[in-house]
């Protein structure tokens, strides 16, 4: 049975595809995961010029109520500003804000297909052999993303510049407001994290960076040989301290049982890979600071699920599992960071 | 757990009655199924031990905020709301024992933070 959706994406695409015609849709399904949006994949055909074309591409749709709260213009054109760079992303095709066309505002890109993303699939032992080239990858277009000049490529026409000794407090502020807002219970081991950390403020930022914000095992496309060949999940891309980026994948969340960064190598060894590619240092203290501050992140990710699914504005079970699964064990990497567990 | 398991069950049970009419697309119906499997699976985890859970954390919470008293209601409801209560108030002595420089209250303070993580870990933790 076609998707209820497909008659209404083939008539968004005739309206931006010019002389096209017989614009089809086949083959639409949700991509399962996504809990900031929903995600799917259709095959677009259409004629044009006589000749019949036919392109896969990915439609990522805002839901009623999100884990994390983004703005999809900024994601938009985080992935337009490093299509054709050293760090792989998909194409950026249509953005639409309008939610007349699907409800929802919108945006539709390319499809790298062919390419896993399962962090559970990579660790499974399948891909062992080729875990160093990847770990290898991985940590150099990060450092490929925090050398490049926000200004230059035009990012900081749509995204807020603050100060290098700025950066780490409007982080800060932000994601404690996310706390205040949606916190369902008591929460002593990520408030003491705070009151530590606004007590320690770490050294003004080398340099203003792009900070992807969720770039970690998981959020890449790979293949059998360990190549990456794009990196999704821009939603919470933003300009700030390069630390930050390096930092939020060694919380230790995403070590994924392993106790290796990543689940791919040691820490040490992914600071120099990242130093190596993006020209930078990774002063110890400060980074110790932001990798605490990426666990407050990370809680405050979860409890927004949590608080997305009890104010009833999402009740996917997609947000219920981040919450159940995540919520106590971000308490234990919070109090490992902090030399207390 | 939170959000509350009661309230989970509730929004699994209407959810599973969704997939089992036809039309649903295989692809959502298989990860809204598989995903509804797994919270199935974490909440038998906690169920048995939820209760002792909670009136033992409100024990060693009373004990260490200097309270007396005890639960006499088990509705798991009304023990999470007390142990909300008693956290608040651990939060407040934290602070107290910061601003203070109480280094003694502070550990004994973390300790019990460290013990809840203990009682509340699930066989599936990443930490």
């Amino acid at each position: 049975m076609a998707h209820s959706l497909e008659p209404r994406v083939a008539a968004y695409l005739t309206s931006k595809l010019p002389g096209a015609t017989e614009v089809a849709i086949e083959g639409l399904e949700r991509i399962s995961g996504g809990a900031s949006r929903e995600t799917y994949r259709f095959r677009a055909r259409w004629r044009e010029g006589g000749d019949a074309r036919e392109r896969r591409m990915i439609l990522r749709r805002d839901p009623p109520a999100s884990l994390i709260e983004t703005e999809r213009r900024t994601e938009f054109a985080a992935y337009r500003a490093f299509h054709g760079s050293a760090v792989p992303v998909p194409e950026m095709l249509w953005l639409e804000e309008d939610p007349a066309h699907l409800d929802h505002p919108f945006f539709i890109a390319e499809e790298l297909a062919g390419f896993q993303a399962s962090p559970q699939m990579l660790l499974a032992g399948g891909y062992d052999a080729v875990l160093p080239r990847l770990a290898e990858r991985k940590w150099t277009i990060l450092g490929e993303i925090a050398r490049a000049d926000p200004e230059a490529l035009g990012l900081t026409e749509v995204m807020e510049a603050p100060p290098l000794d700025g950066c780490w407090k409007r982080e800060l502020d932000y994601w404690e407001g996310v706390f205040d807002r949606d916190q369902a219970e008591p929460l002593p081991i990520a408030r003491a994290a705070i009151r530590w950390l606004r007590a320690h403020p770490p050294p003004p930022a080398q340099k203003l960076s792009v900070v992807h914000g969720d770039y970690r095992t998981g959020n890449f496309l790979y293949d059998q040989a360990g190549e990456i060949h794009g990196v999704l999940d821009w939603e919470m891309a933003h300009l700030g301290d390069p630390l930050e980026d390096l930092a939020w994948g060694f919380n230790p969340i995403w070590e994924f049982g392993r106790g290796l960064a990543g689940g791919l190598l040691p820490r040490e060894r992914a600071i120099a890979i990242w130093a190596r590619a993006s020209g930078l240092n990774a002063d110890p203290q400060a980074l110790h600071w932001w990798i605490l501050f990426n666990c407050v992140k990370g809680q405050a990710i979860w409890v927004g699920s949590a608080g997305a699914f009890i104010k009833g504005g999402n009740k996917a079970p997609i947000m219920i599992y981040p919450a159940w699964w995540l919520l106590n064990a971000q308490d234990r990497a919070i109090l490992k960071v902090m030399g207390k567990l | 757990m939170t959000p509350e398991v009661p309230a989970v069950l509730a929004e699994l049970a209407g959810l599973v009655a969704r997939n089992a009419m036809p039309g649903v697309p295989e692809p959502e119906r298989a990860s809204d199924l598989g995903l509804t499997a797994m919270l199935l699976g974490l909440a038998a985890e906690v169920w048995d031990g939820a209760a002792a859970r909670l009136v033992e954390e409100n024990r060693a919470l009373r004990t260490l905020l200097g309270e007396t008293g005890a639960d006499e209601d088990l509705h798991l409801s009304k023990l999470k709301a007390e142990n909300d209560r008693l956290r608040t108030r651990l939060i407040e002595a934290q602070i107290a024992a910061e601003e203070a420089g109480d280094q003694a209250r502070q550990d004994a303070i973390w300790a019990e933070l460290r013990a809840s993580t203990e009682r509340r870990k699930i066989s599936v933790s990443l930490v």
